[in-house]
């Protein structure tokens, strides 16, 4: 080796790599430079920093060319993205198009990626809760996946420990299936929406508590908050073109620029992962693999501890692509289940309707959040003939109403005097599905990515528990509806594909026994032990409740383990 | 409002820590919405008189001093089916055929009675195109104008950054609609 090859090989040399910038990742890499490690964090896609890459944030209605509407050409070009409710013209950017990264739907399965700097955290819904040990004991009580190997008191500390940094709203409700956290005041409830908790504790004995939800709004700015350079949410509910306040947690406005101000933290974007570096004699991961964007150069990037953060089935990618004579079916794959156990949301169902009272009350403003119904289905005990439940959003509102009719001035004036209707309802729900050997991913043998890289096939689909639970969310919301005095109600069962939930997990999952998971109870290869995956990946089930801020939680977690390690040389 | 103004705003509000984008400059509403290419300038003028008929100036301006005949044609360009622009085309056309036939002048000759009649009469033809076109035309020209910039400031008092959320409030004398 020359002497040359040295010197690129050093300044290719960090202390640790951080794959991936979205919510996990901008945690991994705050972590990581904040215990003083010089940190590579690579992006695949291009950067956005924060404020002056949100070109839409500051638009009005008006000044979009389409008033917000999807020109054909995007929609015919782009059917999967199309699908998700966040892209509209305001927001294309921040989304891949269906074209540039194609992938093998073996069965149908809407992948929605967001190929930058803060990934998906840019536009994400912001849901916050915390599992509880209901969720962590499911899958062992109930006897399907593996047992967590972790329980809630491993993470509790940590959720405190990112929600005190990342600014979460909510109400202390003293529940044990959604325990409290650190919460910033919570958002204002409407009559309608405590009509209806009021009336569900009554009608259900406090079994069905229906709360206002917790989501990654400052609602009330702490010092640490101000020190990120973030401010009061302002209610502007537009939070997928980007916050100019930081009003909601992204990497971008959170994590990110925290970790940049270490001055450890070299970010790279356009920098696709193409796989980890596996070195056989040192029994370990020395780096990785990766191809620039725009030149396709591969490049190596070498550190002594590497957290894979691509988003859940990306990091699935990765792993399955690191081949080596140890690992001919992927890192870490000893087991060979890696890529299997995917699971994901059921956000199939939904329930509407309309309240006749309360019509001398209005709502004034406008709140990115909504109240919040946990899982009351086999909480405590197994009680229906199907595994699990589901969470529920609610929320209620009236909308203003316009006499559309006749042409010339009379119609005009209708339009200007509008007239505001009754109280609308609506719920929907998010069900926990159960991970299941033949819900995988896999690499295509055949067709290969623009970069080289072999296309990820997906075989994810519903199963009859789903079907059963579709159908009890429809007949107990309508019940509770029907209890609390709305009328009008109307079900819904809009039979999405899975993945537009956004919400896929699992593929390298965490458990005890290395015979049968990829990781341990710190998110550490069991047989790779500087590899660490802390992102959707790393699930062993899917609880029913948002899982970001448990991706935060571990990757603060699991960091500390790791660089505790490093110190002892253990790692 | 002004862009940038309304950015200078917002830095003072959340105390002056966002420096001030580059695209933060050059913004309005004339530099958006330009012609499409779709209709020629005599049929671009026809719409003109045709929203202008659906929405009349009054105390305040009316679809064609707002440009909606501008955003309804980039519309149904970019947006719609290809079979909509030809409604569009064939509509304009018939609309003129109407006025020639019932009044025996052009559309922009007829008076404001005449002319809602003309529509009107479109509406209720046994032509399918022709009530295509009325029912596009007055939906994108209602869409048009309620979310012009003239319309969401001055009438509906749209609030980019409303700042609260105020859960139970009394019902306004008059409602305001808010959209995103």
């Amino acid at each position: 080796m020359s002497y040359l090859n040295i010197d690129a090989q050093a300044a290719n040399t960090y202390d640790a790599i951080v794959v991936g910038s979205g919510i996990s990742g901008g945690w991994a890499a705050k972590e990581l430079t904040g215990k003083g490690l010089r940190t590579l964090v690579l992006e695949r896609g291009r950067d956005v920093q924060h404020v002056t890459d949100y070109p839409t944030t500051m638009m009005n209605p008006w000044e979009f060319e389409h008033r917000g509407q999807l020109p054909r050409e995007i929609k015919e070009q782009n059917p999967i993205i199309s699908k998700c409710y966040a892209f509209y013209e305001g927001s294309t950017h921040f989304f891949v198009k269906d074209a540039e990264h194609p992938y093998v739907q073996e069965k149908p399965f809407d992948w929605i990626r967001g190929y930058q700097v803060g990934g998906k955290s840019l536009m994400w819904a912001r849901q916050t809760q915390r599992w509880s040990d209901f969720d962590f004991q499911g899958p062992a009580r109930d006897g399907f996946a593996v047992d967590w190997p972790i329980r809630y008191a491993d993470l509790a500390p940590w959720y405190t420990y990112v929600e005190k940094f990342a600014g979460i709203t909510g109400n202390k409700d003293g529940l044990p299936q959604l325990p409290d956290g650190e919460f910033l005041p919570p958002h204002e409830w409407n009559c309608v929406e405590k009509h209806f908790s009021e009336q569900m504790a009554k009608r259900y004995q406090n079994s069905r508590p229906v709360i206002m939800g917790r989501a990654a709004h400052i609602t009330q700015p702490k010092p640490i908050h101000l020190q990120q350079g973030r401010a009061q949410c302002q209610h502007r509910t537009i939070c997928e073109r980007g916050c100019p306040f930081g009003g909601y947690f992204s990497s971008n406005s959170s994590t990110l620029p925290w970790a940049a101000k270490t001055g450890k933290m070299t970010l790279r974007p356009h920098s696709v992962v193409h796989s980890i570096i596996y070195d056989e004699k040192k029994g370990k991961a020395t780096g990785v693999r990766v191809i620039d964007a725009n030149t396709k150069q591969m490049t190596e990037f070498y550190a002594r501890v590497i957290f894979i953060n691509a988003a859940a089935l990306n990091t699935n990618l990765i792993l399955l692509n690191s081949t080596s004579a140890r690992f001919p079916n992927g890192l870490g794959n000893d087991s060979g289940v890696l890529g299997k156990y995917v699971a994901f949301h059921n956000y199939r169902a939904g329930v509407s309707g309309e309240y006749d009272g309360f019509l001398e009350s209005t709502t004034d403003g406008r709140r990115p959040n909504s109240p919040y119904i946990p899982r009351f289905r086999n909480v405590m005990k197994q009680e229906t003939d199907f595994l699990r439940g589901y969470a529920a959003g609610f929320s209620a509102g009236r909308i203003s109403r316009t006499n559309q009719d006749g042409l010339g001035a009379d119609l005009k004036s209708g339009l200007l005097n509008p007239t505001l209707g009754g109280w609308y309802v609506g719920s929907h729900m998010m069900g926990e599905t159960i991970p299941k050997e033949s819900n995988y991913v896999a690499l295509d043998s055949a067709q290969k990515d623009p970069f080289g890289i072999p296309q990820l096939k997906i075989s994810v689909a519903y199963d009859d528990n789903d079907e059963k639970m579709v159908k009890d969310y429809l007949e107990q919301m309508t019940e509770m509806f029907t209890a609390a005095g709305f009328t009008n109600i109307r079900t819904r069962d809009d039979k999405r594909n899975p993945g537009l939930d956004i919400h896929e997990m699992g593929g390298a999952r965490m458990g005890k026994d290395p015979k049968t998971s990829i990781l341990n109870k710190w998110n550490q290869m069991h047989a790779v032990k500087n590899v660490f995956v802390t992102d959707g990946a790393s699930m062993t089930s899917t609880s029913t409740q948002n899982p970001s801020l448990t991706y935060m939680a571990m990757s603060a977690r699991s960091v500390d383990y790791a660089v505790k390690e490093m110190k002892r040389q253990t790692l | 409002m002004q862009r940038r103004a309304a950015l200078q705003q917002l830095a003072v509000t959340v105390g002056g820590f966002i420096s001030l984008p580059a695209w933060a400059n050059g913004w309005n509403a004339n530099t958006i919405g330009s012609s499409s290419g779709l209709l020629s300038a005599p049929q671009d003028e026809l719409l003109a008189i045709v929203v202008d008929t659906i929405i009349p100036e009054t105390d305040t301006p009316g679809a064609k001093a707002l440009g909606v005949h501008s955003f309804l044609q980039k519309v149904v360009a970019d947006c719609y089916e290809p079979k909509a622009a030809e409604t569009l085309k064939q509509g304009l056309a018939a609309t003129e055929a109407m006025a020639r036939q019932t009044y025996s002048r052009s559309f922009g000759e007829c008076d404001t009675p005449q002319r809602i009649d003309v529509l009107k009469r479109l509406n209720q033809s046994a032509e399918q195109t022709q009530t295509d076109f009325y029912k596009l035309v007055k939906a994108l020209t209602i869409r048009g104008y309620t979310s012009s910039e003239y319309v969401m400031t001055n009438l509906t008092k749209y609030e980019m950054v409303p700042g609260r959320y105020h859960g139970c409030v009394p019902v306004p004398a008059k409602a305001i609609p808010q959209t995103k």
